[in-house]
């Protein structure tokens, strides 16, 4: 009977979406315009924040990292640490269904971390976040144990994380994992209609999600590469919330009668890495100097319509290894070349700048730091790169110039993720090599169970790169949304998933 | 129509002059080279001081002095590629025509295969594989360009070779060399001039083009095509940063096309006669 009246109700619903395709905006339907299709729909697949705003509405997790970055139960009710970090025993919910009608119990959680682990999850990037864990263990049907191959710190956090999304065994066997990639089933509060490659992806409300149904009927994400056309559809009524928002339109937006920004502290920080082998920059005084070149403030104003804060360390004030206490250097162009004076750096000494060619917005702030460097006798030049030759040949095979673009996104708010990659030995992002002290700080802080512990060492970690001014530091950027006024309830979370269930549109 | 036709060439010429002085001064009239950036004063509207009459960019730099030094880009590429293809499009479409036989067939079949792929297409492929520059944004642009005139050249050099004056040269033993060079070619210059210089003005919008696509030149150095590139973000808050290296790119384009028509009329035995 259910079975009939839903299909029913399906055929009810593609019947009026395909009468009223073109306003789109059917009731208690969102429609969101995001840059990205991820393009497959399978959470061990994926690194993309693009895939993140969409399934985490789809999936869930043991886990769930809340607007504030705290954690809270999602599928598992509670979780007890055991055995100084190697075992962690997990009580889940019962009575949970996936959109297809399987019972979620603690089969799935063992099929979706063996299949993570396993070959499935060896084809994609996910799996290299979760190789702590060594095995999973079911104990009785809601009850299951992760025992570790070591201690993580930060394993409860990547729990919440894209690839331990929890998947159903049952479907996944009997249509095959390419059937998976394209038609998705979790347990989450939104269940998958349909999907388009490159335009949308629809889907409609889990009426028994264990949470309680959401406010929307429906939910429908389309993809829309240029910029100015997403706002387009913002502005003629076409979308309902955009994200991936170019700085540069904010007061476009913030002018717009029908719509407004909202904004979010976010994870993704941009600096200036330094060479410090071989090059001018070799010179602790030199990279001290260049940091004192840098008005961050003035590129936050003029590039990101304020909407963003500078920083002194590679992280910003969500991360765990933030220390308060710690001043960047300041903004003084003549201590700045009083110090390349006494480096023997001669006025008019040329460097480059490499930087990850097609973010528009990075394009004006590089050519901005350029005034700033001329402004203290420096020639500064240009160096565009493709993604791929920048990321796969240039960074870790160590051809960088004097200066090169670092950027990073650490999901997880924990400097581990960025300090490790980009200060400890061997790393790809660590191509000159800091220190020994170094090396031994982010070791100590991997093995510590500790987290007050941690925190010290990571912050150390921070200040010691501060002194040897590895990096110039620039800013951490908020995520910027447009929102249609008729939104109602949208908080954005700091990770840029967009969990949607609290959501509501007035009509 | 006469009246037209020198309303033409006057309007061209006044163009061309002003924006190619202007341009060629450049050096001397923005010492600075139009990089001097104050991001205090970003995104000044047009018309509103004497300091930026034409207001500021998203870097605070000044709009006029970004025009003028930009626009020795655009005439540089325009100019350089456009004698480029006309030297190797003659050379090819001399000896093609005048030898004939496998010649022509190679070279010609060869130029085919040119004029078979499109051109955007060949300059993403190849400055993926090689990197962005001006000078092979050159490169490129003589690649594409040089079959027209080749195919032109060799078109004149069919019915010239059967001419009177070549065969009487032929008859008095002159090389070949002396015979193309210095008979057939003089014969053939003047489609040749008309193309070129339509030519330049279509490089000029070639090169804002593949700059407005991110494959042209240092982002440091102003270009038409760059700064147009630049504003697209800002269109709807600062639409100046867009409109003047727009209206430069129009300008320049139409003052040459202008000059090119009223050439070939001028050249054009056909025209003369009408």
């Amino acid at each position: 009977m259910t079975d009939l009246k839903s299909r029913l109700l399906i055929a009810a619903l593609a019947a009026t979406t395909a009468l009223t395709a073109a306003p789109a905006l059917a009731e208690g339907t969102l429609t969101v315009a995001q840059r990205q299709d991820p393009a497959n729909w399978d959470p061990v697949d994926t690194f993309l924040v693009a895939w993140g705003s969409v399934a985490s509405n789809i999936y869930d997790g043991l886990v769930r990292r809340d607007e504030n970055l705290d954690l809270q139960p999602g599928l598992a009710e509670s979780w007890e640490v055991l055995d100084e970090g190697m075992r962690i025993r997990f009580q889940l919910r019962e009575g949970v269904q996936f959109h297809n009608g399987e019972p979620f119990n603690a089969e799935a959680v063992k099929y979706t971390f063996d299949r993570l682990l396993g070959e499935v999850g060896g084809a994609g990037p996910q799996q290299s976040n979760y190789t702590t864990i060594d095995r999973v263990e079911v104990v009785d049907a809601t009850t299951v144990d992760f025992h570790m191959a070591q201690p993580d710190p930060v394993i409860l956090t990547k729990l919440s994380g894209y690839g331990a999304m929890i998947v159903p065994p049952q479907y996944i066997e009997e249509n095959g994992q390419e059937h998976f990639d394209m038609n998705p089933v979790g347990t989450g509060p939104f269940k998958f209609v349909s999907y388009e490659q490159g335009a949308r992806i629809e889907l409609k409300a889990n009426a028994d999600y264990f949470e309680g149904a959401p406010e929307l009927d429906g939910l429908v994400f389309r993809f829309i590469r240029e910029d100015a056309t997403r706002l387009a559809e913002l502005q003629s009524g076409g979308v309902d919330l955009v994200s991936d928002v170019a700085f540069s339109a904010v007061p476009t937006i913030e002018a717009a009668d029908n719509a407004g920004i909202v904004a979010v502290a976010g994870p993704s920080i941009y600096s200036l890495a330094l060479r410090t082998k071989d090059a001018v920059t070799e010179d602790v005084r030199v990279r001290r100097a260049l940091n004192m070149a840098i008005d961050k403030q003035a590129l936050i104003d003029a590039f990101l319509a304020g909407r963003g804060s500078p920083i002194a360390s590679l992280q910003g004030e969500l991360s765990f290894g933030h220390d308060p206490e710690l001043e960047g250097y300041p903004f003084d162009p003549q201590q700045a070349m009083a110090l390349l004076e006494e480096a023997g750096v001669a006025p008019g000494t040329e460097m480059t700048i490499d930087y990850r060619a097609g973010n528009s917005t990075f394009n004006e702030v590089a050519q901005a730091l350029t005034g700033f460097f001329a402004a203290v006798g420096l020639n500064v030049g240009l160096n565009p790169i493709e993604d791929g030759v920048f990321l796969n040949e240039i960074v870790p095979q160590g051809r960088t110039n004097e200066m090169y673009q670092f950027s990073w996104g650490g999901w997880t708010f924990d400097f581990d993720n960025t300090a490790y990659l980009t200060y400890h030995e061997g790393e790809k992002w660590n191509p000159y090599g800091t220190s020994d002290e170094m090396n031994a700080l982010l070791d100590e802080q991997r093995q510590s169970p500790d987290q007050k512990l941690r925190e010290e060492i990571l912050q150390k970690v921070a200040q010691l790169a501060h002194e040897e001014a590895y990096h110039i530091p620039l800013y951490n950027e908020e995520t910027v949304y447009a929102v249609a006024d008729r939104v109602e309830g949208f908080v954005p979370a700091p990770d840029k998933r967009l969990r949607l269930t609290d959501v509501s549109v007035a009509e | 129509m006469t009246g037209f036709k020198n309303f033409e060439f006057v309007a061209g010429l006044v163009l061309i002059v002003l924006i190619g002085g202007a341009v060629a001064l450049s050096g001397l009239l923005f010492p600075d080279g139009g990089r001097a950036m104050d991001l205090t004063a970003r995104l000044t509207a047009p018309f509103t001081g004497w300091n930026h009459p034409l207001g500021t960019d998203p870097l605070g730099r000044d709009i006029l002095a970004r025009v003028v030094v930009g626009g020795r880009v655009s005439f540089f590429v325009g100019i350089v590629s456009a004698l480029g293809a006309v030297v190797i499009g003659t050379v090819v479409g001399l000896l093609a025509g005048y030898y004939r036989g496998p010649w022509d067939m190679f070279l010609m079949r060869f130029a085919d295969i040119q004029l078979a792929l499109p051109f955007i297409l060949l300059a993403m492929t190849v400055i993926a594989i090689i990197g962005p520059g001006l000078d092979r944004i050159i490169v490129l642009m003589i690649v594409a360009q040089w079959v027209q005139y080749a195919r032109l050249i060799r078109g004149s050099v069919f019915s010239l070779r059967q001419a009177e004056f070549v065969q009487a040269a032929q008859s008095y033993g002159l090389p070949d060399r002396k015979i193309l060079f210095g008979h057939i070619l003089p014969n053939a210059m003047g489609p040749l001039v008309i193309l070129a210089t339509l030519n330049v003005a279509n490089n000029i919008l070639l090169e804002s083009s593949l700059t407005f696509l991110g494959l042209g030149i240092d982002p440091l150095v102003p270009s038409w095509g760059g700064m147009l590139a630049d504003g697209r973000n800002y269109i709807q808050t600062a639409p100046w940063v867009t409109i003047f290296p727009g209206l430069a790119i129009m300008l320049t384009v139409l003052g040459l096309n202008l000059l090119g028509d009223w050439l070939r009329d001028r050249l054009d035995p056909l025209g003369a006669t009408k």
